[in-house]
């Protein structure tokens, strides 16, 4: 839609990314890629949980949407089983629905919550779904009974949660972060407050288990180890800013080889970082909306976001008429995802 | 890099705080900065007297203690400046464990062999192990060795009391000693289940030795953190430093205290209290070689923050609910649930448009909404957010 030529199309979608279509009719709240092949599932507020086949042909993408199901109400969350067989998709609606969709399966309720469920997560090593919600509870279920295995008591209202087995690392309000060990689920391993001074947006676990990152509505990302003699290493760095103004880091999502993240704000940006050398490897155009969601693929091909609005500057500024909701996919080259040594260092560390 | 490699007997201390610095200039830029500074005008004073006095000449105002000093060193009369001053019993007990006689530089030297005998004073940290303490004057508290356990601790009291700023807490020590759990993935392992947790392993002083002492390992690695362009934060940053001040009350049981220090050490919140400005200052002052700051680059953000800092503004900014939240609020994607609180205690309406309102003389408000289900009035006592 390049109704005013160059300059607008350039906005919407600055980084020449691939979009894919159709799509959805309002702003998308979660994106996943699944574990095993290029299937990406995204939930949208207009309370569809749809999925597309994409195929990639070296530097050329293509997408078959294939199927969806719908909520009564907008989904927020996703997450897929660890063998991609089966989504999982929860959210204002308080249930979580099961999607065995490579097998063409109905949908089925898995779990209920009192309040919206913000987010949820498969824990591959124990084959439980663990749903984080605003009831300030965190349930796990065996998706065969209807009652949740355990149910965890929260301090406030889940917003983020993300686990790499066995850890699990737990955001709610009030800057609480809750670590879980899931060989012993029953029992908080550590409760912090965040390193970072304002609400929880997202957290995202390290691949290699030794911490995770917390990112926070002030443009801020916390990297914090759990052990503490790796104290020294933890630091936090601001992003996502433009001039006065202070963007929220919406989805943080780590490269699955490489060991880099990729951070994407409310300012439509999204950026690669190296947490181990401290740099920021890329920083990629501003789409002219905020990016609320993204993932990457299983193997760091493709790295999917979306933009559209992320209510960041309140319901003002939704116009609904005009609002558009994009989900892009962006080919990460080499120099934006891999490591690099720190500049100067001389190796120490 | 500057390393300097004293062995710790050359370690100069705070006696208001009990941190340890590397060399005395910093110690005496560390008690102006904290101890000698005017909590009204910030000016910084060379003596804690020096500070009174300003304080009740120039604000009118008395001071009795010396601030961030831990209970019993607080006193105003007491004159220190650097290392000077320190009263003999105070230096004993802090040397104790070092056994070390000739602490060279600095005045205090005097003390150490003397008073030996008691301490184990261990304000610190603990560091050195129980053992034999004086007497033996061989500086083998340090790394290594002691380990009186072996077990993987894991938890590490991580910072090691003060300092730590070239210090590299704990991790640098490794090397030596500990017990590799540094490596290990936390997590996964868990051999020490996580009850375990601090009493027991963390004990550990061990690594704490380790890390004291060395001055080494200050300088080379770790110390990263600060500086690098990312960081700019520092308020997290410093997490070791702030247990350290917290434990020891000396006391008995090393353990105990450390437990204690774990505990706190897990929790930001100390840290962020550390002043921004010691860490930032101290990254300042450290070895740190190459100005990370000025590090090349690409990093983070110069903008914002530093032009304007009172201009800058968050974008969303509501701490008390997500956006998910707030958007949940609007009608649209309410639909029937009126009646269940969504996410908050109050049922939140967003209001189009409020057609009109008027009030009763019973104080009665009525507010008429232009969208479904109209609320005719509103009882007296409730209490309408409006969210703009």
């Amino acid at each position: 839609m390049a109704t005013f030529g160059a300059s607008a199309t350039a906005n919407i979608n600055p980084n020449k990314s691939y979009e894919v279509t159709p799509s959805p009719a309002d702003s998308i709240s979660s994106l996943s890629f699944s574990p095993r092949a290029d299937i990406l599932v995204a939930t949208s507020w207009d309370n569809q949980v749809r999925c597309w086949e994409i195929s990639r042909s070296g530097a050329s993408l293509a997408s078959a949407p294939k199927a969806s199901i719908s909520h009564d109400q907008p989904v927020l969350c996703s997450a897929w089983k660890d063998d991609g067989t089966t989504v999982f998709s929860g959210g204002c609606d308080k249930q979580a629905k099961m999607w065995p969709l490579l097998s063409g399966g109905q949908p089925v309720t898995v779990a209920m919550h009192d309040a919206p469920i913000a987010a949820m997560a498969w824990i591959p090593g124990m084959n439980l779904l663990a749903t984080g919600s605003w009831d300030k509870t965190l349930k796990y279920w065996d998706t065969r009974q209807p009652n949740p295995v355990h149910t965890q008591q929260l301090p406030d209202k889940c917003y983020t949660l993300s686990v790499k087995h066995p850890l699990m690392v737990v955001g709610t309000a009030d800057r609480n972060l809750i670590v879980f060990n899931l060989q012993n689920p029953q029992t908080e391993f550590k409760r912090i407050q965040s390193p970072l001074k304002y609400q929880t947006r997202c957290v995202t676990a390290f691949p290699d288990q030794q911490g995770f990152l917390v990112g926070s509505i002030e443009g801020r990302v916390g990297v914090h180890h759990l052990d503490d003699s790796q104290q020294s290493k933890n630091f936090t760095f601001k992003c996502h800013r433009d001039g006065n103004e202070i963007y929220s880091v919406n989805s943080l999502n780590f490269h699955p080889v490489h060991g880099t993240f990729a951070t994407a704000g409310s300012d439509g940006a999204f950026n690669f970082w190296d947490k181990d050398s401290k740099q920021r490897l890329k920083a990629m155009s501003r789409c002219n909306q905020p990016i609320p969601c993204s993932s990457f693929n299983h193997d760091g091909s493709i790295y999917a976001y979306a933009a559209c609005y992320d209510w960041s500057k309140g319901a003002e500024n939704h116009n609904p008429a005009t609002a558009k909701s994009s989900i892009f996919l962006h080919l990460p080259q080499e120099n934006e995802v891999k490591a690099k040594p720190r500049v100067g260092a001389t190796g120490r560390k | 890099m500057g390393k300097k490699k004293k062995r710790a007997s050359e370690k100069v201390w705070c006696y208001y705080c009990d941190r340890e610095f590397d060399d005395e200039k910093i110690l005496v830029q560390h008690q102006k900065a904290k101890h000698f500074k005017c909590h009204v005008c910030h000016k910084k004073l060379s003596t804690a007297s020096g500070m009174v006095i300003h304080v009740l000449q120039v604000h009118k105002e008395n001071v009795t203690k010396v601030p961030n000093a831990k209970t019993g060193r607080d006193s105003t009369d007491i004159e220190i400046y650097g290392m000077q001053g320190i009263p003999p019993d105070v230096l004993a007990a802090h040397y104790g464990e070092e056994e070390e006689e000739p602490p060279a530089k600095v005045a205090k030297v005097e003390i150490p062999s003397a008073p030996l005998g008691g301490v184990v004073p261990r304000p610190y940290g603990m560091v050195y192990p129980p053992q034999q303490v004086p007497g033996a004057a061989r500086p083998m508290y340090y790394p290594g060795p002691p380990m009186r356990h072996p077990a993987p601790v894991w938890q590490m009291p991580p910072p090691r009391p003060q300092q730590w700023y070239p210090q590299n807490p704990a991790l640098s020590v490794p090397p030596a000693a500990h017990l590799g759990y540094r490596p290990q993935p936390l997590f996964p392992v868990q051999n020490m289940g996580m009850t375990q947790p601090t009493s027991a392993p963390v004990v550990q002083p061990s690594p704490v030795t380790g890390v004291t002492p060395p001055g080494i390992p200050s300088s080379s690695p770790a110390m990263p953190v600060p500086q690098p362009l990312f960081p700019v934060v520092n308020n997290s940053i410093p997490s070791q430093a702030s247990p350290f001040s917290a434990p020891l009350p000396v006391g008995g049981a090393q353990q105990p205290s450390h437990a204690d220090a774990l505990g706190s050490a897990n929790a930001y919140p100390p840290n962020n209290s550390i002043p921004g400005g010691t860490n930032a200052h101290s990254y300042a002052s450290g070895p740190n070689t190459s100005g990370p700051s000025i590090g090349p680059p690409p990093v983070i953000a110069n903008k914002a923050p530093s032009n304007q800092p009172n201009e800058v503004y968050l974008v969303w900014d509501d701490e008390a609910m997500s956006m998910e939240e707030r958007r949940m609020a609007l009608p649209k994607y309410k639909v029937h649930d009126e009646t269940s609180q969504v996410s908050s205690d109050l049922p939140f309406l967003k209001l189009r448009r409020v057609c009109f309102c008027t009030s009763n003389p019973f104080g009665r408000l009525y507010l008429y909404f232009s969208i479904p289900d109209p609320i005719v009035s509103v009882l007296r006592g409730t209490t309408i957010l409006f969210s703009l």
